[in-house]
């Protein structure tokens, strides 16, 4: 019978660097800290326009944003009211952002600006004239998610190879034994994600409101005959490289069925009523297995979510409009929900999109392809009401910009975000560059939204 | 007489024996016609059914026995020749409102992937639109859909230009990737073109992201660093050439210089003055020059792509993982790429050449005979919709007035014609744990492995999608195949077994069932009952492995 252990032996044989540095060096995870912590990724599905999510107020920004932004610029009524940083300056989110609005306010809510794929700080001279390294494959949908969820800016040289930073972190959490169970660190409720694939670990993909299981199966001695030939043939070893890949994967499904499946048995109803939609319904789940986590043997977990609909070519602000209108209340119904189970301190939600869009419109009211962009921080230890790093100089063909167009070059790195976050998540700071190989080229590893 | 003596032909009637006579007389009469690679003259069942498995939607007896009666050559020239499958068109106004309901659409899709005899044209054309891709629920609007289908049916085995000049000027196309009112950049409004179908035009439907050798490899630099196809700046520059574009006028609406409404039936119409006029410095700085209308410039960005040698790695690669192999070695992919190249008559871009290069190729058809060694790494996942066609098939199914089969290979992945984006259902360069490419196994995952297992004990046990009352008009499958007559379910005699596990591994395994797996399948059948009960337990722990689920 297939169990969990053969993925790890298989993933330790062949990497195991990650793994054998953490043994030994540095105090086991287990023995710092009883508590428990999850980091959920909301990932904003082709390109979110952070651009109209958050915008700086003060006279000299709001301004140049207006003029810039031509038809999408946001005011009046189609603007959150204003609500002022920490350090007392002014910002607006989005109108169907509202929620969010009230939790930047009530210091939930943290914005991290303009953060990017970057092989090390760069200027728009050195972009535009080839001086320094830069991310492979620019405003291109499929490789800058890549960017985000491996946090390798440049492609590897065996692109097969690639793991994602959260599957790293997993790694590292499951080398340390953290969780008491073989139940897999990484949990997506929205497919595979490379963010989740480790050397030594992988993801459990489960779809929400769905049970992982087989079907069709009863106590008869036929059916347990079946039974047992199915799983004898997912024991075997086949040589034949895609076929022991499909058996693996339904392996590893039936393996860890039983014990998902026994731990939300337990699950009590949520009084938190989360909207209907894919993403509330994802986050809903994602609630659901927090809440059975010590069922589960579970002290450290990482969950992805994803949205799509935001690659706004055109018709930008009712696009917008309507997206954010779904996105806002599940955000807030999700960290409703950890408040219901007092475990808001535990569990940090923060967003991904693969790019920022064109500060400048295109001739259909939309936006195309951009690089660095705002991304959101969520939880009860978040240092919220606060915007970390800082915004791009308004300007076409200024010194943030790539080309005219406003395309930012980010000013900070997916690497410094991710490391904020892991380390919070209990990845200590000689780790870190493991998980992160480009952090060594950045000032701060630490942001300073979670402490 | 090797196929006689491996005793893997079950003949059921005169008429199979009829056609074995004939396919012995024609194979004798012209030696050498069915094979390339050195097989024995006669097509054996093996190879038929393999042959039959990268071609259709998947092998039934009749196929395998229409296929060895004909050859392969012969094979693919009928099938050349065949353009039955029809996707109907559909009322723009349902209800009063527009009409969003597919249901119509993808049953008569399934429908054809079951009894459509244009097999090969059904899957090539799959594959196109899993590269062209417009997902529908963006569009919305159905009528548009079997227009847009049947560039893909009708171009199967034209030329890829035909393909490229068809999508770009289809108004659906045009909604989903912003090529319509496409309006040259207004200073005033501080407005640019917008860079959607420009880039993915390049990225994903011509010629990817990185100059390919002919053999599939990047090109590198002097660094050892790839070399991009375009740079950024290409990308604005092909913007305004594309601009200028709007939908056409419905009936009964007056033309305006932007159509805002869409309108998906007929072509994408120029309007000058919204054309950018300015010159543009392409890819391969290649320069369109100034003071061209849109059509001209249209035109000169298809020469411009057509010239482009990656492009033949670019989409041969695809098609052969599509067919074939999710990892096709360097020289497989060399050899079909030559002929995109060129058709040996100097033409550019033949489709029906590069199909057949593609499924001829020694490296296909490697497998065909069972002595040889074939390479572990062969092979590709089936996507859902060929998963449940090929069941469809092979267990004998017929369709009803309310078969709803999208449901089940929307939650197993693929809803066809509603890939969730323009990267479709799945990449093709996503990776295994194993680190092989296996783009299917992007939609592949814990919870689709368990829906897929879930799927095969419906088909067997219960249905695809209804009740298991006879009248419901919902799919059902026949396994008198595997049974025998359905009064004689209950007498079973010695080899009853051995007979029914080799016609399962006929349809579905073309005859390369592993012992294992053969001994795991015997195994559960053997106690379930009736012949029914264990052709049940033996599908499904066949249709439940790993080796059906990877098409060798």
């Amino acid at each position: 019978m297939f169990t969990r252990r053969t993925f790890c032996q298989i993933g330790a044989a062949s990497v195991g660097s990650l793994a054998l540095r953490s043994f030994g060096l540095l105090p086991a995870l287990a023995q710092s800290s009883p508590d428990y912590r999850a980091l959920v990724c909301v990932f904003l599905l082709g390109g979110n326009d952070s651009n109209n999510m958050i915008i700086p107020m003060d006279d000299a920004n709001y301004q140049a944003y207006r003029a810039l932004r031509g038809d999408i610029a946001l005011t009046g009524s189609a603007l959150a009211p204003t609500v002022q940083s920490i350090d007392g300056k002014p910002y607006a989110f989005h109108a169907k952002l509202a929620e969010l609005s009230n939790l930047f306010s009530s210091g939930k809510l943290a914005v991290a600006a303009n953060v990017g794929p970057l092989v090390q700080p760069l200027s728009r001279v050195q972009f535009q004239q080839g001086l320094a390294p830069v991310p492979s494959n620019l405003f291109s949908h499929e490789d800058q998610t890549i960017r985000w969820q491996t946090s390798m800016a440049q492609d590897t040289i065996v692109i097969s190879t690639e793991t994602g930073w959260a599957g790293r972190a997993a790694d590292y959490i499951s080398a340390q034994k953290a969780n008491s169970s073989q139940f897999p660190p990484f949990l997506s409720v929205a497919g595979n994600t490379l963010l989740g694939t480790g050397a030594i670990t992988q993801p459990l993909v489960i779809a929400p409101g769905q049970s992982l299981g087989l079907i069709g199966f009863n106590k008869t001695p036929a059916s347990q005959r079946r039974w047992s030939a199915l799983n004898s043939l997912l024991s075997l070893e086949s040589g034949v490289s895609l076929v022991q890949a499909s058996n693996d994967m339904l392996a590893h499904s039936i393996a860890d069925a039983t014990g998902l499946n026994n731990a939300l048995s337990k699950a009590t109803q949520l009084k938190t009523q989360f909207p209907n939609t894919p993403l509330g319904m994802q986050l809903r789940q994602v609630a659901q297995i927090i809440q059975v986590h010590t069922d589960l043997g579970m002290r450290r977990q990482i969950f992805f979510c994803c949205m799509g609909g935001f690659d706004t070519h055109t018709s930008e602000l009712s696009s917008l409009n309507y997206i954010y209108s779904l996105l806002s209340p599940a955000l807030a119904a999700f960290f409703d929900a950890t408040e219901e189970l007092g475990m808001a301190q535990s569990v940090t939600t923060f967003t991904e999109s693969e790019f920022n869009r064109t500060f400048q419109l295109t001739s259909g009211g939309g936006t195309d392809h951009g690089w660095g962009g705002h991304q959101l921080i969520l939880g009860g230890a978040v240092q919220g009401g606060q915007v970390f790093g800082r915004f791009p100089k308004f300007q076409f063909g200024g010194p943030d910009d790539t080309d005219t167009r406003g395309r930012w070059i980010p000013t900070t790195s997916i690497d410094q975000y991710g490391a904020t976050l892991c380390s919070w998540f209990g990845i200590p700071d000689a780790i870190l560059p493991s998980v992160f190989p480009n952090l060594k080229n950045f000032g701060s590893s630490k942001l300073g939204f979670m402490g | 007489m090797h196929l006689l003596s491996k005793g893997k032909i079950m003949l059921k009637s005169y008429s199979e024996l009829f056609l074995l006579t004939a396919i012995l007389v024609i194979s004798a009469a012209t030696p050498g016609k069915c094979q390339s690679s050195g097989s024995p003259v006669v097509m054996t069942d093996r190879a038929a059914a393999r042959f039959l498995d990268q071609a259709t939607w998947g092998p039934t007896p009749a196929s395998i026995t229409k296929l060895q009666l004909m050859g392969i050559r012969n094979w693919l020239a009928w099938q050349f020749s065949l353009n039955s499958s029809e996707l109907p068109d559909q009322p723009i106004v349902l209800g009063g409102g527009q009409n969003l309901d597919p249901i119509p659409v993808q049953r008569a899709f399934f429908q054809n992937t079951v009894t459509g005899e244009d097999q090969l044209r059904q899957r090539v054309a799959f594959a196109l639109s899993e590269i062209w891709v417009v997902g529908w629920q963006q569009i919305r609007e159905v009528y548009a859909i079997p227009p847009y289908w049947r560039i893909f049916r009708d171009n199967a085995f034209a030329n890829y230009r035909d393909i490229l000049e068809a999508v770009t000027l289809n108004p659906a196309m045009g909604s989903y990737l912003n090529m319509a009112n496409n309006n040259k950049g207004n200073p005033a409004y501080g407005t640019a073109a917008n860079e959607n179908y420009a880039r993915e035009l390049m990225q994903l439907f011509t010629l990817g992201l990185t100059q390919l050798n002919q053999d599939g490899s990047p090109v590198l630099d002097q660094n050892h660093k790839p070399v991009p196809t375009y740079s950024a700046s290409v990308v604005p520059n092909m913007a305004k050439a594309l601009t200028g574009w709007t939908y056409p006028t419905a009936p009964g609406a007056v033309t305006q210089d932007n159509n805002w409404s869409p309108y998906y039936i007929g072509r994408m119409f120029a309007v000058e003055r919204n054309h950018d006029t300015t010159a543009k410095t392409i890819f391969g700085n290649i320069t369109i020059p100034s003071g061209q209308t849109a059509e001209q410039d249209l035109v000169s960005v298809y020469v411009a792509l057509m010239q482009q040698s990656t492009m033949a790695p670019f989409v041969c690669q695809q098609l052969i993982q599509h067919l074939v192999t999710s990892n096709p070695s360097p020289a497989y992919i060399q050899r079909v790429s030559n002929v995109f190249l060129d058709n040996g008559r100097g033409v550019r871009g033949d489709l029906r050449a590069v199909i057949t290069a593609i499924l001829t190729d020694p490296e296909a058809r490697a497998g065909d005979d069972p002595g040889a060694l074939t390479n572990p790494n062969f092979g590709h996942l089936r996507e859902p919709v060929l998963f449940i066609a090929n069941i469809l098939r092979g267990l004998n199914a017929t369709l009803g007035p309310n078969s709803l089969l999208n449901y089940g290979t929307a939650v197993l992945g693929q809803n066809p014609f509603y890939a969730p984006s323009v990267f479709s259902y799945f990449s093709p360069r996503f990776h295994t744990e194993k680190g092989l490419l296996g783009p299917e196994f992007q939609i592949y995952s814990t919870q689709t492995a368990a829906d897929r297992a879930n799927t095969i004990n419906s088909a067997l046990y219960g249905s695809l999608d209804g009740t298991m009352k006879p009248d419901d008009g919902s799919t059902k499958t026949d396994l008198t195949l595997f049974t025998g007559p359905t009064k004689e379910l209950n007498r079973q005699s010695a080899g009853d077994l051995d007979t029914m596990l080799d016609s399962i591994s006929r349809v579905f395994l073309h005859h390369s069932m592993s012992s294992n797996l053969y001994q795991a399948a015997y195994s559960a059948a053997q106690t379930a009952g009736d012949k029914k009960a264990r052709a049940q337990a033996a599908l499904y722990i066949v249709l439940t492995s790993g080796e059906y689920q990877i098409i060798k």
